[in-house]
C-alpha cells in the first residue's frame, strides 16, 4: 500500500465507477443568486470603505484642531521657536539656513517629545486628507 | 504547442481573471463546482436550506480568498477544504457538530433478498451504491467521496478534513469494510467483493 493509495481491487472499482456516476443535485438558479449575493456584498464593502476614509478624513481635522491648541497651551516656548525658525522673507532665507538648521536640530534634541507627537499627529493628518481626496476621486 | 501546455495555458488565464474578481469566470467557477461543493455540505448532514446558506457562504469565501490562492493545492482540493469547513463551523455555531462523530450507531444493511450478481453491474449500481455509502457515518462517508468519486489522495483528504494520513486510512478501511457488508446483504453474496 502506498503512502497516499490503498490497494485498489475489483471492489473499488466498481465503487468508484458507481460513485462518479452520482449526480448531486444543485437549485437551478443557484449560480444567478450567487452572482448578484457577490455584486451585493462588493457594493457594501466600496461604501462601507468610502464611510470610514470619510470618518478619518473628519476625525484628521478634528485631530489637527485640537493638536493646535493643546501644543499652543502645553509647549508654547517650542511653538514660538518653531516659528521663529521660519524665515521672514525669501531674502533672509540664505542667510539664515545654517544658523536655521543648527537651531532647528537644537529644538528638536531640547524637545523631542513635542516633535515626535508632532510628527505623528502631522503624519495622520496628511493620511486622513490624501484618504480623503483619493475617495473622491474614485 | 503541446494539450497540455495549452490546458495549463488556459487554465492560468481562467485563475488570472478568477483572482481579478471577473464576475464571467466566477460564475463558470460557480457552475463548476456548485455539485461538488452541495455535496460536501449533504454528506456532513445539512438540509436543502441550510446546504444552500452554507454553500453560498463557501463561495463567497472563495471569492474573497481566490487572490490569496497560491496555487499549492488542486483548485478543487482548496475549495472542498473551505467546504468542509464552511459546513463543520456551520454544525458547530447549531451544537450538531456531535453528529459528526465517527463510529456508526447500527448496521442497517440491505434486504437480504437473492438477486443475480450481474446486477451489480447494471445501470442501477450507482444508486443502490450511493444508498449504501449513505449509511456510513458522515466522516467515513466524506473520505470514502473524496477517494473513490474526487479521486484524492490520502494526504489531500487529510488535508481537507483537518487530521491524519492514519485516521484517513482507518476511515477508508472501515468505510469500506461496512460498504461490502451493506452491498453483499443487498445483492446475496453473489457480489463480487474481490481485494
Amino acid at each position: 500500500m502506498s503512502e497516499n493509495k490503498l490497494g485498489f481491487g475489483k471492489f473499488d472499482e466498481t465503487l468508484e465507477r458507481a460513485l462518479k456516476s452520482h449526480l448531486e443535485p444543485v437549485p437551478a438558479d443557484f449560480t444567478e443568486r450567487m452572482l448578484s449575493r457577490i455584486k451585493e456584498v462588493e457594493q457594501r464593502r466600496i461604501l462601507a470603505r468610502l464611510i470610514l476614509q470619510q470618518r478619518l478624513a473628519l476625525a484628521g481635522c478634528i485631530t489637527l484642531l485640537i493638536a493646535a491648541i493643546v501644543s499652543a497651551v502645553v509647549f508654547p516656548d517650542a511653538v514660538t521657536a518653531v516659528f521663529k525658525s521660519i524665515p521672514a522673507s525669501l531674502v533672509e532665507q540664505e542667510q539664515i539656513l545654517i544658523y536655521g538648521v543648527s537651531q532647528a536640530i537644537k529644538a528638536v534634541r531640547s524637545n523631542w517629545q513635542f516633535y515626535t507627537i508632532f510628527a505623528g499627529v502631522f503624519g495622520f493628518i496628511v493620511y486622513a486628507l490624501a484618504d480623503l481626496l483619493m475617495a473622491n476621486g474614485e | 504547442m503541446s494539450v497540455k501546455v495549452w490546458q495549463k495555458k488556459q487554465n492560468d488565464e481562467w485563475l488570472g481573471l478568477l483572482r481579478s474578481g471577473d464576475h464571467q469566470a466566477f460564475a463558470e467557477f460557480i457552475d463548476k463546482y456548485k455539485e461538488m461543493v452541495f455535496l460536501c455540505c449533504r454528506t456532513l448532514g445539512l438540509q436543502d436550506v441550510e446546504a444552500e446558506d452554507v454553500a453560498s457562504e463557501t463561495f463567497l469565501a472563495a471569492y474573497k480568498g481566490l487572490r490569496r490562492y497560491g496555487g499549492r493545492a488542486q483548485l478543487s482540493t482548496w475549495l472542498w477544504a473551505i467546504a468542509y469547513r464552511q459546513a463543520v463551523g456551520y454544525l458547530r455555531k447549531n451544537r450538531r457538530h456531535q453528529q459528526l462523530k465517527a463510529e456508526p450507531e447500527k448496521l442497517i444493511t440491505g434486504s437480504k433478498e437473492k438477486e443475480p450478481a450481474a446486477t451489480i453491474q447494471s445501470e442501477e449500481t450507482g444508486k443502490i451504491a450511493w444508498q449504501a455509502v449513505e449509511q456510513l457515518p458522515r466522516l467515513w462517508k466524506m473520505a470514502i467521496i473524496l477517494y473513490y468519486r474526487e479521486g484524492k489522495s490520502i494526504a489531500d483528504i487529510a488535508n481537507i478534513m483537518r487530521t491524519r494520513k492514519n485516521t484517513i486510512k482507518t476511515y477508508l478501511f472501515r468505510g469500506r469494510e461496512m460498504l461490502k457488508q451493506i452491498l453483499a446483504a443487498a445483492f446475496g453474496e453473489d457480489i463480487d467483493v474481490g481485494e
